[in-house]
């Protein structure tokens, strides 16, 4: 319940497998789901939506049997839990146009190229959902751990979200 | 098997998951209780408010709704219940007071006065004077890690005498971050740092009036029984406990996380915003405090001082609609949710029939007000400050007025427990800036729990020791 989650998908298991243990880190606060096709992480957000969480960030592979990753991020604003997410497309082989339609129409928020490595991955991770929490969570302060916490610090000073009292 | 698990702690944990309802359910009862039993002694009107006051005690404590919702219920229920519009009518000797007076509670003084504290905050965040003082504040204290650390803590006491802990806490935390960021991991310095910042901000709140809203309460209960203490009285009063606090907090935690390094270097960089602006917000600024801090001199009170940043920044451009809807309000309605319940608590005479009933007579004034003082203490640990002085102030108010004392006991006794209610940092609940200090993950509770429990009990005996040996000298 009112969990923010990382949805990972990837049409290789050894991706997935790969990006969990990477991101192992952030586990404990942001729960890392995974889905092999585009209709699998529509049904994962949907589900996600049903019990109440939402999705912080999206990390998905272009190409993959069915739908491609950046038709998966054009269609993912009409999804009430993923319409916030940050989005970042993690793959070896978008075409120039592909990128293009990720950036314009898809909402794109960073692009990391495979193959990747772990520190790089983490650190785009943190820095998307710093931007995250502080844009949708209700109370940023609890991810201060785990994310950018000067970020945080900054933002609670800035927009006083937190009162003495 | 199963009845393995109906332990005392299953019980526990039912409770704990269900404490809003609980809560809920006490606080109707306790709204409708007083009215059921009819206590004997009490008049109508004070039937009706011990009512309010238990229903928003349980609420505030165990909150079902939002603290500064209560407040607002607060006010609510005093229209409907004690006004001359009341609903529901009731035989009395007395004329009722009018609906307004108790809207009045939300433009109160007080109120005012923090509505200027809000306006100035607002200002200097937005062209960050609050970060350049500190680094002017910080640059005498060089390099060295314990001295650092007393920069630290006074620059952060000094800004959040002025505007709110919370924020405070969380400019010093960007300060301090970085510098932690590239500590030995195992330096047990980096606790000290941690819990320097928000510490010093609980404790700075406690020099001016407008530091934190439990002054306020304090206050604006004085202000009921005819006492006006100035901006410069309660500075008087309070900054030497501050000074003090602030020293023992520095060697506490010296003491507790000594530092493993020789040196530590603070980013420093910087310069003032010079548009103009940013001289208009500097001039404010410097001319509010400074008529605040001499009010003695001049006689202008504080709340009126306050009103000239309230309405010249917005007049000047330097606050705009977007800033102003930005106001942390609900701080203001829980105040004056506070200051109206202690209102009724007095006018209806429930405060001396509470206090006919509870054996603290005995004790001696001195001694009841330190009671008053250690249940300040523990309870303000466990619920927000502002809300343990709403309850308690009322009381000893009451308390102090029924035993014939003079206003300047009733003053020392209601200033205390508005000090010691600062003084309680023992857990990340405490206080918002102990919060913001927890999820940095640099803490355990433990370390916050221990460094919390010394200071703050040295606070309590301070505060006790000045509320009866110095504090007479000015009132």
């Amino acid at each position: 319940m009112n969990q923010i989650c990382i949805v990972c998908v990837d049409d290789e298991p050894e991706v997935l497998e790969a990006v969990e243990r990477d991101l192992s880190q952030f586990d404990d606060h942001f729960p890392l789901e995974s889905a092999s096709s585009a209709k699998e992480a529509r049904q994962l957000c949907e589900a996600l939506h049903a019990s109440g969480d939402q999705v912080g960030l999206l990390l998905c592979d272009h190409l993959m049997p069915g739908e491609t990753g950046v038709e998966l991020l054009i269609s993912l604003h009409e999804l009430p839990s993923a319409c916030h997410a940050r989005r970042v497309l993690l793959t070896g082989q978008a075409s120039q146009a592909d990128t293009i339609d990720a950036l314009n129409l898809g909402g794109l928020d960073y692009y990391i190229a495979k193959p990747w490595e772990g520190k790089e991955l983490q650190d785009v991770v943190r820095d998307q959902l710093t931007t995250f929490v502080i844009e949708h969570s209700k109370e940023p302060a609890t991810f201060m751990s785990v994310l950018d916490a000067v970020k945080i610090a900054e933002h609670l000073h800035r927009t006083s979200g937190f009162t003495d009292h | 098997m199963k009845s393995e698990q109906t332990s005392p702690s299953f019980f526990q944990s039912v409770i704990l998951k269900n404490l809003k309802w609980i809560g809920l359910a006490l606080g109707l009862l306790g709204l409708v209780l007083p009215s059921l039993l009819s206590p004997e002694g009490l008049s109508p009107a004070g039937v009706r408010a011990l009512g309010i006051f238990l229903m928003a005690a349980i609420f505030w404590m165990t909150e079902p709704v939002p603290i500064y919702a209560t407040s607002l219920l607060v006010i609510l229920l005093q229209v409907l219940l004690l006004s001359d519009v009341s609903l529901f009518k009731f035989e009395t000797d007395t004329e009722l007071p009018k609906y307004r007076e108790f809207y009045a509670a939300l433009a109160n003084p007080i109120i005012i006065l923090f509505l200027g504290g809000f306006s100035l905050a607002s200002a200097a965040v937005k062209f960050g004077l609050d970060r350049n003082l500190t680094r002017i504040l910080l640059r005498p204290f060089g390099n060295k890690p314990a001295n650092i650390a007393l920069g630290l803590m006074l620059a952060t006491a000094v800004l959040s005498a002025f505007m709110s802990n919370t924020a405070t806490t969380a400019m010093m935390m960007t300060v301090i971050l970085p510098v932690v960021a590239v500590m030995d991991p195992k330096d047990p310095f980096r606790k000290a740092l941690a819990l320097s910042v928000p510490f010093a901000a609980n404790l700075g709140g406690v020099a001016t009036p407008i530091g934190t809203p439990p002054n306020a309460i304090a206050l604006a209960a004085l202000n009921q029984t005819g006492m006006r203490i100035s901006f410069t009285t309660w500075m008087i009063l309070a900054v030497p406990i501050v000074a003090v606090m602030l020293f023992i907090g520095w060697r506490v935690l010296l003491k507790l996380f000594p530092p493993a390094s020789e040196r530590l270097t603070l980013n420093l960089e910087g310069q003032f915003s010079r548009s103009p602006l940013a001289l208009v917000t500097y001039t404010v600024f410097g001319l509010t405090v400074l008529l605040w801090v001499t009010e003695k001199l001049h006689g202008i009170p504080a709340s009126v001082v306050a009103f000239l940043p309230v309405a010249l920044l917005p007049a000047l451009s330097v606050l705009d609609k977007k800033e102003i809807r930005n106001f942390p309000w609900e701080v203001l309605w829980l105040v004056a949710g506070g200051i109206s319940i202690g209102a009724s608590i007095k006018a209806t005479g429930l405060a001396d029939w509470m206090l006919t009933r509870v054996p603290i007579g005995s004790l001696g004034a001195t001694g009841a007000i330190i009671c008053f003082g250690i249940l300040g203490f523990i309870v303000a640990n466990l619920v927000s400050n502002t809300v343990t002085a709403s309850i308690l102030v009322p009381l000893v108010v009451g308390f102090a007025l029924t035993d014939g004392l003079g206003t300047s006991e009733v003053a020392q006794g209601v200033v205390l427990v508005g000090v010691i209610v600062s003084f309680s940092m023992m857990l990340p609940i405490s206080t918002p800036p102990n919060a913001i200090a927890m999820s940095s993950g640099l803490i355990e509770t433990a370390d916050m729990a221990r460094a919390g429990l010394i200071i703050g009990l040295i606070g309590v005996f301070l505060v006790a020791v000045c509320a009866f040996f110095y504090w007479p000298m000015i009132l």
